[in-house]
């Protein structure tokens, strides 16, 4: 890779890692609450625990936090056969 | 199994598994560099612990890899599986030791941001000794961090499970840039051939290892098929079954648990809600069908677990004529109460 791509590619990493602290103070601390109803009782530990993942995946989570989704329902080939069939 | 989430749910094995796992990455640490700088006098403190942080990750994955298919194999490796997770993430920081030291050694003294002379310094793809292994490290490490960074049961019930493990999956991706990782950088300066055997006898088990397991699943991946009218499928015999255990079968384009206790015969999803872990591996603890993964607990009759915890797994109606397990293969909606087969003729039933 050529430096000057090299270069994009880590500004573009910063970038996004930027945004994504920017995004996961608020969404440990009050975010998380609404997405998944489990964590309002939960301890400061476990909202220092997904800090990490809340910076890499903040898009995902950023739409779910704006339109109101809770946690996706569990899917496999019983699950939805046992929706189909009653 | 709680009602809310912690950091980490502590508990005496637990406790106890962490702290074998802090001793070993003491001891292995300071055997590396003790022996180290004994063997080779003119290395650099630095360069031993670039390396010996860089083999014991490795050395952990492939401790990490072989525990689901020895469990597969032999279910007394099933302790090691209970708090693998725990592994993992120390297997990831040891692997971002190596990286932070290596960047900070060889990247950081130049004028040229670290990252993006780790990504720019070799660009010769055709050259085996001069190939951008770097970059191969990096790529893995992000993969590594990925799981790390969702190891809580947080990510697994906000992601999914399906996605959850297809990303926790990406572990042999990860593995495979590391061994190229390790191949075309420290091998192709090495003079001493045992580190190569070292790393073949390595991934000749790894793969060994998954082969083995592997056929051994496909065998028992058979779909059942009616055998006439009725809507019920033969199972299997009850003999089949041991007492508090599970027989599995594949049916309805999953594995089923048939379970056997007290005289009687139930069916469930043979996938648990927690992490899809192998219900049907599991026994019966305290009337309950006990994942042996991590413990979670169902109802064997209704697939629920006992109050005030939620999860569900689908339920099947089952029979038991002439001896045998007859199961509709139409799920029940999870949680379902399904009536219990009785076993004709057997002592504990009733």
């Amino acid at each position: 890779m050529s430096e000057q791509m090299a270069g994009w590619v880590v500004a573009a990493l910063a970038l996004y890692t930027a945004v994504g602290v920017v995004f996961a103070i608020p969404f440990v601390v009050r975010g998380v609450n609404r997405l998944d109803p489990v964590a309002r009782e939960s301890s400061w530990g476990f909202r220092v625990a997904i800090f990490p993942g809340a910076v890499a995946f903040w898009p995902l989570l950023l739409k779910r936090w704006l339109s109101g989704q809770t946690a996706p329902g569990e899917r496999n080939a019983h699950r939805n056969a046992a929706r189909l069939t009653r | 199994m709680s009602l809310n989430y912690q950091a980490v749910l502590w508990n005496r094995q637990k406790k106890i598994y962490d702290g074998l796992i802090v001793l070993g990455v003491v001891l292995y640490l300071g055997m590396f560099v003790g022996v180290g700088s004994l063997v080779r006098p003119q290395t650099t403190i630095e360069t031993l612990l670039i390396r010996g942080f860089g083999t014991l990750a490795l050395a952990l994955l492939h401790v990490i890899l072989s525990i689901g298919p020895l469990c597969r194999l032999d279910r007394r490796f099933l302790p090691l599986l209970y708090n693998r997770r725990h592994l993992g993430v120390t297997m990831f920081l040891c692997g971002l030791f190596h990286g932070v030291f290596a960047i900070v050694q060889f990247h950081a003294l130049g004028n040229v941001n670290p990252l993006v002379s780790v990504l720019s310094s070799n660009t010769d793809l055709s050259s085996l000794s001069a190939f951008p292994f770097q970059p191969l490290g990096l790529a893995a490490l992000g993969i590594l961090f990925l799981m790390a960074a969702t190891s809580h049961d947080f990510w697994l019930a906000n992601l999914g499970a399906p996605i959850w493990k297809s990303l926790h999956m990406l572990v042999y991706v990860a593995y495979g840039l590391l061994v190229l990782h390790v191949v075309l950088g420290v091998l192709q300066a090495e003079t001493n051939s045992v580190l190569t055997l070292i790393l073949a006898v390595g991934f000749v088990w790894i793969v060994s290892l998954h082969l083995l397991a592997g056929f051994g699943e496909i065998a028992g991946d058979r779909e059942l098929t009616a055998a006439g009218s009725d809507r019920f499928i033969r199972a299997c015999a009850v003999d089949e079954i041991r007492e508090k255990r599970a027989r599995i079968v594949c049916l309805a384009g999953e594995r089923v648990a048939i379970f056997r206790y007290d005289g009687k015969v139930s069916a469930v999803s043979n996938v648990c809600q927690h992490q899809n872990g192998p219900l049907g591996e599991g026994k019966i603890v305290d009337g309950c069908i006990t994942c042996p993964w991590h413990g979670y607990q169902y109802a064997p009759e209704s697939g629920a677990s006992p109050p005030p915890f939620t999860e569900k797994v689908p339920t099947f109606n089952v029979r038991v004529k002439a001896g045998e397990v007859w199961i509709d293969p139409h799920p029940n909606p999870p949680g379902t109460r399904t009536e219990p087969a009785p076993i004709e003729g057997d002592a504990s039933n009733g």
